[in-house]
Formats: structure tokens, sequence, C-alpha cells
């Protein structure tokens, strides 16, 4: 690690985080030479530095937050997804009192941030005596924020299927359950699918507010890193890259899903 | 046998039919004429339960499809083929024709598949059997929804304005797997604008206007003086024969 060495040198040597002698910079390390100028920072120098070698020994904490978000997040896309197809059903359903209950709920946790959900499940239950760990409550209150966008997103994809084809499943004598499983929903999802995608990501992104409940997921861990190595700019470059991979391979996927759900609609005429 | 009596119904403020009453018994091939907006697509929709019923009765073979209780028995006497095709795009055609078989019938998907392709092969589509609509074109996504139709054995085949979204071309290879249908003796209500081809295949002509039943003749009668007896009849073919 020689710049890390370098800098130290250099602070030494300079006895502090004012200018530094140019010669004692340049004694030690010629990359810093052509930082420096005689009337130079060495705190501009040293944010200059990029070193990833030095969260080598934090790599196995990082891998750990990293695992908890893959692990949180996947949980609460299922559980979103599950949320979101019940409550989509709901919405589209002819039962008034559905409509309404799963309308308020979407309402309710579309309009309040995901942050003071989060603290009201985890600092606030607790007053009327109901304690739930973060790792839960982490997954409880993703799936129920990712449940409302879902929900809202599947019942978009529904009301735009051709009524007819609706009506001629109706006709058929389907039972409405059928209808939903066997027509609505397989078409909803072809048109759902990368708003979907969105809403997952969105998801993804969200959970690094996990951190604020003590979860040390993804972006916990890497504060944590950060304020033992005092390396913040290469921590969170770090953490940066892992969540634009988490949500990029996300994308891929959808992508994939997309275009294998509509894989005979593109076609012309045979 | 479906029965109509005193059948209204209106949408908001415009009253569409204003007493309907008609008889169809087994083995009867019905066409229903009359000018666009008469009130012959809601008549069909009125049969098959897809329109709630503003006054009257409908009965099919004794089930009243107003009473939630007994459309699932009337419907499953009537099968319904669409002016706009309405197969499930996510679905080949087989599984179009196969699914309600499979889910109302409980026929084991095997059989209903093999009694889909063999449908399938009376339309002349057995080589199309496992493409999906979006492959097919217009022609062939109706005989597919025909099919779809027969393959619940229906005893009433309901057929809206099934070739007005089909040229020339198209509408004539419909058309003549209809009659074929019809010559099997399958009993069809069929709302159509093929002036011609309702005289070529029906028993009995039923004519709207405005939302009433102004006329119900044999086929016959209706093409003769009788028919053009009454004005807007007259009015109508002669306007018809001209387009």
């Amino acid at each position: 690690m020689p710049t890390i060495l370098s800098w130290l040198n250099v602070k030494r040597s300079g006895g502090g985080w004012g200018t530094t002698p140019l010669k004692n910079a340049a004694a030690v390390d010629t990359d810093l030479l052509i930082l420096l100028s005689e009337t130079g920072f060495t705190i501009e120098a040293r944010r200059l530095q990029f070193d990833l070698s030095i969260l080598a020994k934090h790599i196995p904490f990082l891998l750990e937050g990293t695992w908890l978000t893959f692990k949180v997040c996947l949980i609460s896309v299922i559980g979103s997804l599950v949320l979101g197809l019940l409550v989509a059903a709901a919405r589209t359903s002819s039962s008034t009192f559905l409509n309404r209950l799963s309308a308020v709920y979407v309402d309710m946790f579309r309009n309040i941030p995901f942050i003071v959900q989060l603290f009201f499940f985890y600092f606030g239950l607790p007053e009327i005596g109901i304690y739930i760990d973060a790792l839960s409550t982490g997954i409880i209150a993703l799936s129920i924020a990712g449940g409302a966008f879902t929900s809202d997103v599947i019942r978009s994809g529904i009301l735009a299927i051709e009524p007819g084809v609706i009506e001629a499943a109706q006709v058929s004598g389907l039972k409405r359950a059928t209808i939903f499983r066997r027509i609505a929903l397989p078409i909803a999802l072809r048109t759902s699918v990368r708003p979907l995608g969105s809403v997952f990501i969105n998801l993804i992104l969200t959970s690094s507010v996990l951190s604020t409940i003590t979860l040390n997921e993804l972006t916990g861990s890497a504060k944590i890193v950060a304020s033992q190595t005092f390396r913040p700019f290469e921590v969170y470059f770090v953490l940066l890259v892992a969540y634009a991979a988490l949500t990029w391979s996300v994308s891929i996927v959808i992508g994939a899903l997309h275009r294998h759900l509509n894989r005979n609609q593109a076609e012309g005429v045979a | 046998m479906i029965s109509i009596t005193g059948l209204h119904k209106s949408f908001g403020s415009a009253t569409v039919l204003r007493g309907i009453d008609l008889e169809i018994s087994q083995g009867e091939v019905v066409s229903v004429l009359g000018s666009s907006g008469s009130g012959k697509s809601t008549l069909i929709r009125c049969i098959n339960g897809l329109e709630k019923i503003d006054g009257g009765r409908v009965t099919v073979d004794g089930f009243d499809v107003s009473k939630p209780r007994e459309l699932a028995d009337a419907r499953k006497r009537s099968g319904t083929v669409f002016q706009l095709f309405n197969l499930y795009p996510h679905m080949t055609a087989v599984q179009n024709i196969a699914l309600a078989p499979v889910e109302v019938l409980n026929v084991p998907r095997k059989d209903a598949e093999a009694e889909a392709r063999r449908l399938l092969q009376q339309v002349g589509l057995s080589e199309r059997a496992d493409a999906y609509p979006a492959q097919l074109s217009g022609g062939q996504r109706q005989r597919v929804g025909i099919c779809r139709a027969l393959a619940m054995k229906p005893s009433y085949l309901l057929l809206d304005e099934v070739t007005s979204a089909l040229d020339p071309e198209m509408t004539a290879e419909v058309l003549s797997i209809l009659a074929n249908i019809a010559k099997q003796g399958t009993t069809m209500v069929f709302v159509t604008h093929e002036i011609e081809f309702a005289r070529s295949i029906s028993t009995r002509i039923a004519f709207l206007d405005k939302g009433q039943m102004i006329a119900d003749l044999p086929t016959e009668d209706f093409f003769s003086d009788k028919g053009m007896a009454m004005p807007r009849v007259a009015q109508f073919l002669s306007k018809m024969r001209k387009d």
C-alpha cells in the first residue's frame, strides 16, 4: 500500500493537515509529487487516492451485508408480489368492501415515506407491546410498501385487457377465480412485467433504508466499514457498484422474462 | 329452447331493447337482421348473460339468465362467437379451445386437446393448431373462435356479427364453415349483416328496428311479398342490396 504509507509520511513530516514541504513528499512518493505543488494541500492529495486494497480484510463483512440485502430483497419481492396479486384481485373484484379496503391500503402505503413506515413498525409498535425484530420488521415493511405499488401495476395490467377476452371466458362458463388465474393474470403480467421490474428495483434501493433500524445489510455494513477505515470514498464507491450490480441483474432477468412472456405476440400473420 | 319475453334493456337514458319476444327451438337457424344500433348485438348479449336485463325474462332450456345461480347452467347450453374473436392471446389455438371443456366440463386435458385438434381439422386449421392468435389471420382466428364455442357442445350457438371484422375472402371462408355447422343441425342465433347468407342458411328471420322486433317470419316469407309488405323491411333490404 505505497500510497497510504506515503500519505502518512507526508502528514507526519509535514506536521499537520496544512501545506506540506514539497521535498518531504517527493522523498517518499513520486505519485504524490505530481499532485502536490508548492502551495498544495495534502488533504487534496489524500482525496485523489484510490486504493481498494484497504478494503480486503473487510470483504467478508461486506459480503455478509450483501447476502443480508439479497435475502431481505428476495423475500420482500416475493412478499410484495403475493400481496400485490391478492390486492389486485381484491381491487378488480365485484365486492365493494374489498374494493374500498384494498384502495385504502394502496393509497396509504404509497403516500407515506418508507422510512416513516419503518420507524412506526420498529420504534412505534413496541410502545403498544408489539415487538418485532429488525430483520422481520424490514421484510414486513418492504413487503407491505412494495405490495402497494405491485398491486397497482398488476391492477392496471388487468384493466388494460380487452374486455371482450374476459367476456369470452365468462360466457364459456369459467368461474371468476379461474378467469383471474388462467386469463386475466397471465395477460396482465405480459404487460406488467416491466413496470413490476421497476417496482422491484425500487424495493432493492429502498432496502438501504433498513440500515436505520440497526440492520447491517449492505448499506449498514458499508457505513461501519467506512467509519472503521476512514475511507468513505472507496467504501461508498464499492457500495454504489454493488447496488448497481444488484439492480442491473434484476433488469436483465425482467427483460428476459418480458421477452419470454411476449414471445408469441410480435410476429406477423402467418 | 331459448325463450325471450318482454325483454327490455337500456344503457343509461338510451333504451336499446323495448319489449322483445322471441322463441328459438332446437334445430332452428334464426337470423337476426336490422340496421346498426337496432339492438341486435345487445339481444345476443342478453341471452348469454353479458348484459343485465332491465325487464322481461330470458331463459335457456328453462334456466333464467338473470338469476346468478341459473346463469352458469344457461351458459353451459350456449356458445358464443364474437365479432372481434376475443381469443385468449396467451394461449395457442388448441389451448383456447380446450380450456373451458377442461375447467368447466372436467374433461381430461388429453381428451379435450384431442377434440380441439379434431375441431380444428374440420375447419381446415389442423396445421395451425399450435399457433398463437397473433400468428393467425383474421379468418383463421374466427375459425378458432367457432371451434372454441363448439368445443363446449352447446345446444345453441350465438353468433354476434362474426364476419364484420373480416375482408370478403375471409368472410367467405368463415361463412362456409357456418353453413356446414347449420347443416349438422346445430341451433343457431345469427346476428348478421350478410343478408344473402342469412337467407341461405336460416329457417327464420327476426327483424329488429329501434329496439323492437317488427318482423319474425320464416325465411321464405321474409324475403317474399310478406316481408316486402312491411315498409321498414323493404327499405332495409333494398338499401342492403344496393350496398
